[in-house]
């Protein structure tokens, strides 16, 4: 045997370290044209600017390092957050066409080891497209006007950012089977991703912020290891909605998803809470802050976590049985909506909790403030939900659930001021704060002090005590049951 | 389980109003091949889907090898190879390596994973395919390489939905021997075919599937037994054909005699007493006899009986 040969039996038997899919990807993408392509032309349009950098500095006296850095990254940023995020959107969505994924579920991968084996070629395509530029970054870097450390965290960033756009993109793909809907999602996710790109152009030259004022250093560390920390969260995130897109019916994939989502929950709570040393005025914008990042958050974690199937697989209901002294941590992690309800409840206590310490203000209307945002989503979330699986306990899949409460709160937001015009008729065109919108949640925060000063606080409580009720009565329907009533014999058995 | 590699007890799969398995239940024992028959739409792939734990019934549950589908899928895909009936290949990709993915897929590692994709090479007969692109083969070499694909990390169970679509004579007539030497390998076959004729050669016993419940399982010759409790016979005679038809209306146990292209068929309602005490009268009786036969059945007339229809 030659040593060429024996080279490449060594490789190929240390690609077992690898992930099957990292393998196959790297193997079709290296025989791809879309990547040829793309590598192709970023060598051009890299040694492009690479000249004109070099002619730039021959003319004039100054550096023109700086200059030629931001044209690379500009190309490696298209490459980063377009290039490779369609080719991980387009690597799943083929196979699930293809159906060739139906033949990789049935082998010893899990859903899990098929998103990250996906996310991981990705990363092998973006590795192989820096190095081809790390050459002319380093001519950069040679020209002047940037310094070492500069490039090496615009480069980390980018990389990391990107491989954050590839994981969106790959849950993205597993949403819709059909090749045409998929399609259009593609083409969505593909604009708001350009749009992104160009309003966002400035979050990818941490240069500017390095040297910008009034971020001292450490302020710089610690903003950029907060967005980075955020970054990998959220993508830890995606790829877990990605698996549990693909996963059959019957495995656990709540669980996992509820930890990743109060991981970025208490992100969003460090955040807030690193301002526990700075002024008064500070801290009370930071609880202000958390309130509002933290009740987006919870608003969309409620949408899916009450409108959950109050069945448990059996299979899951097995696992759950098996006991460990875990248990009672678990509890609020495992699936079902009951469980669900209690797990929003938990996160909305650690809101006010947090954002009353941190606010030193100690003003009551900013806490009734807080107050009314968990209240809202109480109500919206857990009105609708209970009242469907009271009245019709046997119908309507989660889907339906999340479209009834989203439509309800569209209906909300819109309906007081159509039946207003409409209806009523008015002579003036008036969108002054009224009484009719204390139905819509937005306006209701927006226009606090005109609630307090009105005396209309009793309409925001009575939503709440509702939205209360109704999660309880959630909990109560998904309680747990004695063993014989809660295995028949299918799969699923109720929670 | 009574010994039985694969069984299936209840399943019920329902889609929206349509329910495309109703209640199933059936087995295979080691190293039996078992065809699975029924029109288009009869619940057959999705039966297969749910073995090869891509669907999940809403009622019931199957085992194989003692591992139920519902609770341990992970396991139970350890055991089975499956061949859906569609090909699914990858673009860039040659024969060898897409193989070999499927080897890294189940876990093979190194000398072991080296070793299954040259035998399933040697043992398909594509060594000549190896470097070729797997998207540019043939229909029927594509189909010789989903089933070496199926088989790469050795399963006890093999699923086969429609495996042999798509192939040419000669392609079919390997195939089965394929097939049947799996089989003599002690793996456990659960195939879907629509060429009834080819799964009479291949499958030791059959389950017939229509509007997703199972009509019939076991051999051929037990569902017709069960079935038929008279007789098909064929009688030709030289001579005096209209006087044989009076004479055999006229014998005990004998109905519906009709001619076949100068064949006299007849339904005789009794076992080989009846039978030989039959052929005694018609020799005694003078009649010129040619042939005197039992109509065998095959698998075409057990399913037309079975689903009152044609196979398609």
């Amino acid at each position: 045997m030659s040593r060429a040969n024996a080279l490449l039996d060594w490789l190929e038997d240390k690609s077992d370290w690898l992930s099957p899919i990292v393998v196959k990807e790297v193997r079709q993408t290296v025989r791809g044209r879309e990547f040829h392509y793309s590598f192709g032309a970023s060598l051009v349009v890299a040694l492009g600017v690479a000249f004109y950098g070099a002619a730039a500095a021959q003319a004039s006296e100054g550096t023109t390092g700086a200059g030629t850095f931001t044209a690379l990254m500009v190309c490696l940023t298209l490459i980063g957050m377009l290039v490779v995020p369609i080719g991980a959107f387009s690597a799943l969505r083929t196979e699930r066409l293809e159906q060739t994924l139906d033949l990789v579920t049935v082998t010893a991968l899990s859903p899990r080891r098929v998103i990250l084996g996906k996310l991981m070629a990705q990363a092998v395509k973006l590795v192989t497209l820096f190095a081809a530029l790390a050459p002319f970054m380093t001519m950069s870097f040679l020209l002047g006007g940037i310094d070492f450390v500069t490039i090496v965290i615009s480069l980390a960033v980018l990389f990391l950012w990107s491989l954050w756009a590839a994981s969106v993109f790959l849950f993205l793909s597993t949403l819709l089977k059909s090749r045409a809907m998929s399609g259009v999602v593609f083409g969505a996710a593909g604009i708001a991703m350009f749009l992104m790109l160009t309003l966002g152009r400035y979050a990818f030259t941490p240069w500017r912020v390095f040297g910008g004022p009034g971020l001292s250093r450490a302020d710089f560390w610690w903003t950029l290891a907060m967005l980075m920390t955020g970054c990998v969260v959220t993508m830890v995130n995606f790829v877990l909605l990605a698996e549990s897109r693909l996963a059959v019916p019957t495995q656990n994939t709540v669980t996992p998803l509820r930890i990743g989502f109060l991981a970025q929950f208490l992100l969003v709570v460090a955040w807030a809470f690193s301002f526990i040393t700075e002024t008064s005025v500070a801290r009370s914008n930071a609880a202000e802050g958390l309130a509002v990042l933290g009740g987006l958050h919870l608003a969309i974690v409620a949408l899916f976590a009450v409108t959950d199937d109050l069945a448990v697989p059996r299979r899951v209901l097995a696992d759950m049985r098996r006991g460990s002294r875990w248990d009672w941590l678990l509890f609020f992690f495992r699936p079902g909506a009951g469980r669900g309800a209690a797990y929003v409840l938990v996160q909305m206590a650690l809101l006010v909790l947090v954002a009353s310490v941190l606010d030193t203000t100690r003003d009551i209307e900013d806490v009734r403030w807080r107050l009314t945002i968990c209240a809202y989503i109480c109500f919206f979330t857990g009105v609708p939900v209970y009242l469907w699986r009271r009245l019709r306990p046997n119908r309507g899949t989660p889907l339906h659930l999340r479209v009834v409460v989203l439509l309800l709160l569209a209906a909300a937001v819109v309906l007081p001021d159509v039946l207003y015009y409409v209806v009523g008729q008015p002579e003036v065109f008036d969108l002054e704060f009224g009484r009719r919108h204390l139905m819509n949640p937005f306006r209701v925060l927006s226009y606090w002090p005109g609630v307090e000063q009105r005396g209309w606080l009793f309409v925001p409580a009575l939503f709440g005590a509702a939205g209360l009720v109704a999660y309880a009565g959630l909990m109560q329907m998904g309680r747990l049951r004695p063993a014989a009533e809660r295995i028949p014999e299918g799969a699923v058995a109720l929670d | 389980m009574n010994g039985a590699m694969l069984e299936i007890d209840g399943l019920v799969r329902q889609f929206e109003d349509v329910r495309a398995v109703d209640d199933v239940s059936f087995s295979v024992d080691r190293g039996q091949v078992l065809g699975f028959i029924g029109h288009n739409g009869a619940g057959k792939t999705t039966t297969m889907r749910i073995l090869a734990t891509l669907d999940t019934p809403q009622q019931g549950d199957a085992w194989i090898g003692g591992h139920s589908v519902v609770d341990a899928p992970e396991r139970v895909r350890r055991i089975i190879g499956f061949m859906p009936d569609y090909a699914g290949v990858y673009m860039n990709t040659t024969v060898a390596e897409y193989l070999d993915f499927f080897a890294r897929a189940h876990d093979l590692r190194g000398a072991a994973r080296r070793k299954a994709v040259n035998g399933v090479i040697d043992f398909m007969g594509i060594d000549d395919l190896r470097d070729r692109q797997v998207e540019g083969l043939s229909k029927g070499l594509k189909q010789r390489v989903a089933l070496g694909r199926a088989i790469i990390h050795d399963p006890q169970v093999l699923i086969l939905d429609e495996p042999a679509a798509n192939l040419d004579p000669r392609a079919r007539i390997e195939f089965r021997t394929l097939i049947r030497e799996l089989a003599h390998d002690g793996k456990t076959i659960l195939l879907s075919s629509h060429i009834l004729t080819e799964l009479t050669e291949m499958c030791d016993t059959v389950a017939v599937i229509e509007k997703g419940r199972i009509l019939a399982t076991g051999t051929v010759a037990e569902i017709l037994t069960r079935l038929r409790r008279k007789r098909m016979l064929a009688v030709r005679i030289a001579d005096g054909a209209d006087r044989l038809e009076r004479f055999l209306l006229e014998q005990p146990g004998v109905v519906n005699v009709h001619d076949v292209n100068g064949r006299l068929h007849f339904e005789l309602d009794g076992g080989d007493d009846e039978q030989v005490a039959l052929v005694a009268r018609l020799v005694a009786a003078g009649f010129p006899l040619l042939e005197f036969a039992a109509h065998r059945a095959g698998l075409e007339d057990l399913f037309i009986e079975l689903t009152e229809g044609p196979p398609q």
